[in-house]
């Protein structure tokens, strides 16, 4: 009735560090930086004015995305010393029944969540590049 | 009398269903699920047969078989009942269903929660429904955009937004059930990597909600305020903005598309791994894209208000999320198309329906995307391009899958078989009725048909295309109604289905065909992802009794309760046993809102404290019960606790849960306020002074005064000093009494009047919140305040006070927040 680890695995240092909050770290990130933005932008258009330039909260936007991508940045290299890290490596079912390769799961979750929110602060940057006024 | 016969016995007593009338009174997770399926798709019939006429009158030019005024009733019902009554119940009706077998536990942690859902759903539902019969229904588009839904007379409105807003109470009730259950009820051994994908969605979907629709439940406040007391929180001739509620509709309503999508998505994510005889190709993937969803689904409500004139930066930031979604959308379908390749594919009829669900989903995610695009908006807006762009979404992404879910489950669910023919030919019929109906709305809408609209001149051209569509329309319907003919035509001459007919390796299947009401025969220990498929000995593990809790010693009702990450056990939860007593909370409910429609407020209080008592009751008689002993052995030499406190146990969790989405409608109400603040030069208005500061500080202290003590009561308690404990309780019922007071205060002495202006309305707006979460809190004190004399509370068993804490841990800092905000912003203007 106890658990077995399949595959003769050895049993190694699992560590505390992944669990579900930290999973979701970069996508809250995200989060946060999305809401700051469009608060952001909708507050000066609308105290501003709808022929206002957007010199300043152009600025004060891409501050921001690089804050949200160093944080994301920093969640990654914490994650980046689990084994099996890698998003193409050849094992990545983690399907072993022991708590670092749930930890290994978590952490691979964790990575790819860091990239698709990456990809995501990027996105949401690139109008505020092109447009110059709140109109 | 041999030892596994005389444990069955006593399994089959504790769980055995009520006979008779008393069946209804039932609250196990089987019976509830096939009610709560069953009340979906009967509204579900309902909206389709509204659909039809609409089809009907549309057929030809200038048809005048119904008159607009019901047209705007059909159309506005038609959305209304897919929307609330089908698509997001019937997540949590198949979640209810399948969830604790998929995760191998007797029942979800609060069965008599799920009742009182589905009592609340089917009340709020046929009352619904129902309004059309007496030509009361809504009738201002499923979104209920104000001015025209807050200046037009009759009850269609208050009867959508009351009635809705108790519809999603059973919502919030499922999210907790179901957040719970996947997270505390797993098997022994199922660590979360092993957790079936259907659990990670489902575990997404319900925070989903808690974020989600609880901004819906502020708008429907602020909009009931409005109509019932003249609040102008979206007129503009005093201050108001129609766009507040624009803004609170869709903060609900995009992601509430996700999540009715997610777990349709997620049957598919159970199905197409057993069709493909493999594992899902890339699980990790599937749980990343559910998350990234999950989260990237709430930066996109303003694309449904990229016509509303906002600064285009706004557009901007929402376009580029729009788009960003794709991503992870799309890698859930790459997940499942590479599962098919690589697999050895079964070709059944669920297998049919997965796949037509794919093709269609992908049709409107395209259309999606390019509706995403700003400018393309700005053309295709209310045309009847975005008509086909959301049935493609939907019905690709919901409605298919959940056929398909169907479709696999009966034989779980019944024990019999659906007809393989019968399904064929209803497949075909839908899906080539669907195509037919809504591929020639792409082109009506670019050649310039708005929606909503009742009829339309021969001169426009609309005629053929709209003919075509009503010919689909029909054929849909007809492959719809031989699916449904087929789940409930008789079959009890009919052979039961073989156990696990389809051969899946998940752990739903292991239960004996017909099913036992007590689920699994012992909770086994899991190694595997599919522990059917990887471990041999697993049924007759199961079935000689040799897992955990196979017997019912004590004749009650027991679930274990495991680790969040590794499903470690840590508790055996003692659940709900059938009682009347969540249909009876349901009617209360339901009268407390069902009443104020016709502005019955006598009636209405009544219904409420008839609620409340019945809630009482509830919680005294079944909840934080003081077991017998303090552990309980679970077979294997192992021994876990009966009772457990705090984040420990499922009843903190619940009311964390809970919480949070309260928390989200708080904060609903004060985006209100800082929104009224950008759309004013002047803010608080010239001419409009108070509350001042000096009340609100006065109840900020208090309300801190309050918090305190009920946290100083927890902490005395456990330490022993029961005396003490009490005392603190005492000292903050009489502290949240006097905050209440104090919050009142301030607007009442500075003399604003709620109908004057959005300004004092949503001061007093956020007022009235508070003050009706001091009054539930000041119940809640009351309750540990009484369980503490009668000795159902000790310092050893306080489960009670620890809940009642982390209400007020919550509630006082909303407090808190609302005195600060009405009472300090004004002067930092």
């Amino acid at each position: 009735m106890s658990a077995k680890p399949a595959h003769n695995e050895l049993e190694r240092e699992t560590g505390y560090g992944t669990d579900l909050w930290r999973v979701i770290a970069a996508p809250v990130v995200w989060a946060l930086h999305f809401l700051f933005c469009y608060v952001y932008g909708a507050v000066y258009c609308a105290k501003a004015g709808r022929d206002a330039p957007l010199d300043q909260p152009t600025i004060v936007v891409i501050v921001a995305s690089l804050v949200a991508l160093a944080l994301i940045g920093l969640s990654t290299l914490q994650i980046w010393r689990v084994r099996a890290r890698s998003l193409t490596d050849n094992d990545f079912e983690f399907e072993h029944n022991t708590p670092e390769e749930r930890h290994r799961f978590l952490s691979h979750v964790a990575l790819m969540l860091c990239v698709l929110s990456a990809v995501a602060v990027i996105y949401v940057t690139i109008p505020m590049l092109y447009l110059s006024t709140c109109r | 009398m041999t030892d596994t016969a005389a444990q069955e016995q006593r399994l089959a007593k504790a769980w055995a269903r009520p006979k008779g009338w008393a069946y209804f009174s039932d609250v196990n997770n089987s019976v509830i699920g096939i009610w709560y399926i069953s009340a979906a798709f009967a509204f579900m019939l309902f909206g389709g047969v509204l659909a039809l006429i609409i089809r009907t009158q549309l057929a030809v030019p200038n048809n005048n078989l119904v008159s607009a005024e019901t047209y705007n009733q059909l159309f506005t019902l038609h959305g209304t009942v897919m929307m609330f009554l089908f698509a997001v119940p019937i997540f949590e009706a198949v979640a209810i269903l399948i969830l604790p077998a998929m995760l191998g536990a007797r029942d979800l942690p609060f069965p008599r929660l799920s009742a009182f859902g589905f009592w609340c759903f089917l009340i709020g539902g046929v009352f619904v429904c129902g309004s059309i019969f007496f030509n009361a229904a809504p009738d201002a588009g499923w979104f209920m955009y104000p001015p025209l839904s807050t200046e037009q007379g009759g009850i269609g409105a208050d009867i959508w937004l009351l009635g809705l807003s108790f519809i999603e109470v059973a919502s919030i009730a499922a999210a907790v059930e179901l957040i719970v259950g996947v997270l505390k009820c797993r098997a022994p051994g199922m660590h979360i990597n092993l957790t079936p994908a259907y659990g990670w969605y489902v575990l997404v979907v319900g925070a989903m909600i808690l974020f989600a629709f609880p901004p819906l439940i502020a708008g429907d406040f602020l909009f009931e305020m409005e109509r019932a007391f003249d609040w102008p929180f979206f007129d503009v001739t005093r201050g108001g903005d129609p766009l507040l509620w624009q803004h609170l509709f869709w903060i609900f309503g995009h992601p509430e598309v996700y999540i009715i999508f997610l777990p349709s998505i997620a049957l598919l994510a159970m199905i197409i791994p057993t069709f493909a005889q493999r594992p899902l190709a890339g699980y990790s993937w599937i749980v990343l894209s559910a998350i990234g969803t999950g989260f990237l689904s709430f930066g996109l409500w303003v694309h449904h208000m990229f016509t509303t004139g906002l600064p285009s930066i706004s557009l901007g930031f929402f376009s580029a999320a729009s788009e960003a979604v794709a991503i992870p959308t799309g890698i859930q379908l790459f997940v499942f198309i590479a599962t098919v390749m690589l697999g050895n594919v079964v070709r059944t009829v669920p297998m049919l329906y997965c796949l037509g669900a794919l093709a269609t989903f992908i049709v409107g995610g395209l259309t999606g995307v390019m509706l995403a695009v700003a400018p393309f908006d700005f053309q295709a807006h209310d045309s009847y391009f975005v008509v086909a762009h959301l049935h493609y979404t939907l019905i690709g992404g919901m409605l298919f899958p959940v056929i398909a879910g169907v479709q696999y489950y009966y034989p779980f669910a019944t024990g019999k078989l659906l007809s393989r023919k019968l399904g064929i030919w209803s497949f075909w019929l839908s899906f080539i009725g669907f195509n037919v109906t809504f591929l020639p709305m792409h082109l009506t809408g670019l050649l310039g048909m708005p929606r909503r609209i009742f009829t339309y001149g021969a001169l426009r051209q609309w005629g053929d295309l709209n003919l075509l569509s009503t010919v689909g329309a029909f054929i849909f319907a007809a492959g719809f109604l031989l699916f449904v003919w087929d789940c409930v035509r008789p079959k009890s001459s009919e052979p039961n289905a073989p156990r696990n007919v389809w051969k899946a390796g998940t752990l739903e299947w292991a239960g004996k065909v017909p099913a036992d009401d007590w689920g699994l025969r012992s909770i086994p220990q899991i190694d595997s992802r599919y522990p059917i498929w990887d471990d041999k000995t697993l049924l007759a593990t199961i079935d000689e009794g040799k897992g955990l809790l196979a017997d019912a010693k004590e004749g009650r009702r027991e679930t274990l309760v495991t680790s969040v990450l590794d499903a470690e056990p840590t508790q055996v939860l003692r659940v709900g046993t059938p009682t009347w007593l969540p249909m009876l909370a349901a009617i209360g409910l339901g009268g407390a809102f069902i009443f104020p429609v016709w502005k019955l407020w006598w009636p209405t209080l009544g219904s409420a404290l008839f609620f409340l008592a019945v809630v009482l009751c509830w919680l005294w008689t079944g909840t934080a019960e003081i077991p017998e002993k303090q552990t309980k052995d679970i077979g294997d030499g192992r021994r876990v606790p009966l009772y457990v406190a705090g984040p420990q146990s499922t009843g903190w969790w619940a009311m964390f849960i809970t919480m949070t989405g309260d928390l989200t409608a708080f904060l609903a109400v004060l985006f209100g306020y800082f929104f009224f603040w950008t759309i004013h030069p002047d803010f608080p208005p010239i001419g409009i002074d108070g509350p001042g500061w000096q009340w609100p500080m006065v109840a900020a202290g208090l309300a801190v005064v309050t918090w305190m003590a009920t946290l100083g009561a927890r902490l005395t308690n456990a330490a022993g000093q029961v005396t003490l404990s009490r005392g603190l309780l005492v000292t903050g019922i009489i502290a949240a009494a006097l905050t209440g007071v104090a919050l009142m205060a301030g607007p009442w002495t500075t003399g604003l009047d709620p109908t004057a202006h959005s300004y004092p309305a949503i001061v007093w707006g956020l007022v009235v919140w508070i003050v009706l979460h001091l009054m539930a809190g000041m119940i809640m004190q009351a309750y540990a305040l009484a369980r503490s004399i009668f000795g159902k509370l000790t310092p050893r068993h306080d489960a009670d006070l620890w809940n009642v804490t982390l209400y007020w841990h919550f509630t006082g800092v909303c407090a808190l927040l609302t005195a600060l905000v009405i009472g300090g912003f004004p002067l930092l203007q």
